[in-house]
């Protein structure tokens, strides 16, 4: 009998495993810019100006960033990945500041197609999007998963 | 009824007259129920049971017995932005609470001058800068908890009306924002006053006005990657009258006050720990004073956020020393669930104790044990 709980316990992990990997692949995303826009982003810079503290990026132009549509999966990894907070939280943070007049929170639009229409258009765009979506449209500038 | 159709006609000229249309609608809400779970000895009729009551909502009076309400803190909440241009807009948020049958009223009015993204100015009515959630304390969808802790909340002057400057910089990684801010409020027929009056029995006084002139002071934020620390310090003066039936009023004597406090937010791994300390003082022959403090722990899980909080409010006199004074504590425990992308859902426990001295009455609110829960949403 040990040895058969054993091998449950083992498929049970197994399962698990091949259950994350197949959800991490699908969600590698792209932090894309316009082509022209030669700003250095790590993902410190990223975080800061989708969280509203900085408004410029260091090429001195302000920034334009795009979020995903609410509850979607690209704009789930990129709140955990590059702000390391939930959608909840990240959520909550921007209605305090929209409702007490300090912030305003960044547009959102609905498809990665709008998202690089947008960002190919506008040189202070700067948005996510899954990252097998990505055109010769716009720039690459980071990847998360 | 009025205010609806003033802001259905604001709204229309604005679409109307603006080339850009550039009216920015969102808003939020709480549609919460509760209870009280017993009973107690009442504090101020001595020898009788009366319901538990818990005051979650103090300035407003919203309350909860031993019958299910969804009056005392329900909310519903439109903000409109109208932007003129990149510097300058105009901001009104109606609000309709449970409190007041939901009959809707423009809480919120100012306009917004920001000249380059160092400075921006304000002026209008706005809610005081006072705790580290006083400017959005009925915005349940920014908090974990269903409310700030009301034993901390419960001033019964919120918001005024004046003038904010703010400026921000950044040193290193922190951004730093320092607000300074003037007004007044002139608050006739205060609520929560007149609601004391009543409880001690005092049916001779049918209004209370209240006034708090001068209100002058800083706010300074420093936010990181991973915390935010708010400071704040005011003074301002205090003035009281009460009417009688027999058309006799008496006006209370003038002092003035300070409030100060540090407060926060600092999120490790999955762990978020909450804090606000502020210290209130009044320049009165008792030499009055409010040491309260507030700390509590979020465990994020996932869409999950289960909470508790800890709340301490004391009342001293440095002039006069005496322990025979108000003070209580409250427990809070709970979880916020994010089920929905703007919607959550919020189940909490609340178990207050009041620590005031009983012959003197200083214990008028009595314990209280309170289940509520509901959703708060944003659009």
């Amino acid at each position: 009998m040990p040895a058969l709980h054993h091998k449950v316990v083992r498929q049970v992990v197994l399962t698990c495993v091949s259950l994350f990997a197949v959800t991490a692949s699908y969600a590698e995303i792209a932090v894309v810019v316009h082509p022209a826009n030669n700003s250095t982003l790590d993902k410190n810079a990223i975080e800061r100006i989708f969280m509203g503290k900085n408004t410029n990026f260091d090429n001195g132009r302000a920034a334009l960033p795009i979020n995903a549509a609410k509850g979607s999966a690209t704009r789930e990894v990129f709140n955990s990945a590059v702000i390391g907070r939930s959608d909840a939280q990240v959520n909550a943070y921007w209605s305090k500041l929209l409702f007490t007049g300090k912030g305003t929170p960044p547009k959102e639009l609905g498809s990665d197609q709008d998202i690089i229409a947008t960002v190919s258009a506008n040189e202070d765009a700067i948005g996510y999007i899954d990252a097998a979506a990505v055109t010769s449209a716009v720039k690459v500038v980071a990847t998360f998963q | 009824m009025k205010y609806v159709k003033l802001f259905c006609i604001f709204v229309g000229l604005v679409c109307a007259f603006s080339s850009r249309a550039e009216l920015d609608i969102s808003g939020y809400g709480s549609i919460i129920a509760g209870k009280t779970l017993g009973t107690v000895d009442d504090p101020i009729n001595l020898g009788e049971r009366r319901d538990e009551v818990f005051t979650a909502d103090f300035y407003d009076v919203g309350q909860y017995n031993n019958d299910i309400t969804f009056k005392a803190e329900s909310i519903l909440a439109v903000q409109g932005v109208y932007t003129i241009s990149s510097e300058l807009s105009i901001t009104a948020q109606l609000v309709a609470k449970g409190v007041d049958d939901f009959e809707p009223e423009f809480d919120w009015y100012y306009v917004t001058y920001r000249p380059n993204t160092d400075w921006t100015f304000m002026a209008g009515r706005r809610n005081i800068p006072m705790y580290y959630y006083s400017e959005f304390s009925e915005v349940g969808y920014a908090y974990p908890w269903m409310r700030p802790p009301a034993n901390l909340y419960w001033w019964q002057i919120t918001q005024f009306n004046g003038f904010h400057a703010a400026y921000s910089f950044q040193l290193g990684s922190l951004n730093h924002t320092i607000t300074a801010f003037y007004g007044d409020e002139r608050d006739e027929e205060n609520k929560e006053m007149q609601y004391y009056e009543v409880l001690y029995g005092n049916t001779e006084v049918y209004r209370v006005d209240e006034f708090w002139t001068n209100i002058m002071g800083l706010n300074w934020v420093i936010e990181g990657d991973f915390f935010d620390i708010r400071m704040v310090y005011f003074t301002n003066d205090r003035d009281r009258t009460r009417y009688f039936n027999d058309g006799s009023t008496s006006v209370s004597t003038p002092f003035s006050q300070t409030f100060m406090g540090i407060g926060g937010a600092v999120h490790w791994q999955a762990w978020t720990l909450l804090f606000d300390w502020n210290f209130v003082d009044y320049d009165d022959t008792r030499g009055t004073e409010f040491p309260t403090y507030l700390i509590s722990l979020v465990y994020n899980w996932d869409t999950f956020q289960p909470f508790i909080a800890y709340s301490k409010a004391d009342h001293e006199r440095t002039k006069v020393p005496t322990e025979d004074l108000e003070e209580h504590k409250l427990w809070s425990f709970g979880v916020r669930w994010d089920f929905h992308s703007n919607v959550a859902f919020k189940f909490q426990f609340d178990h207050f104790t009041d620590q005031g001295y009983a012959p003197t009455q200083w214990n008028y609110h009595g314990d209280a044990r309170v289940i509520s829960m509901g959703i708060d949403f944003v659009f």
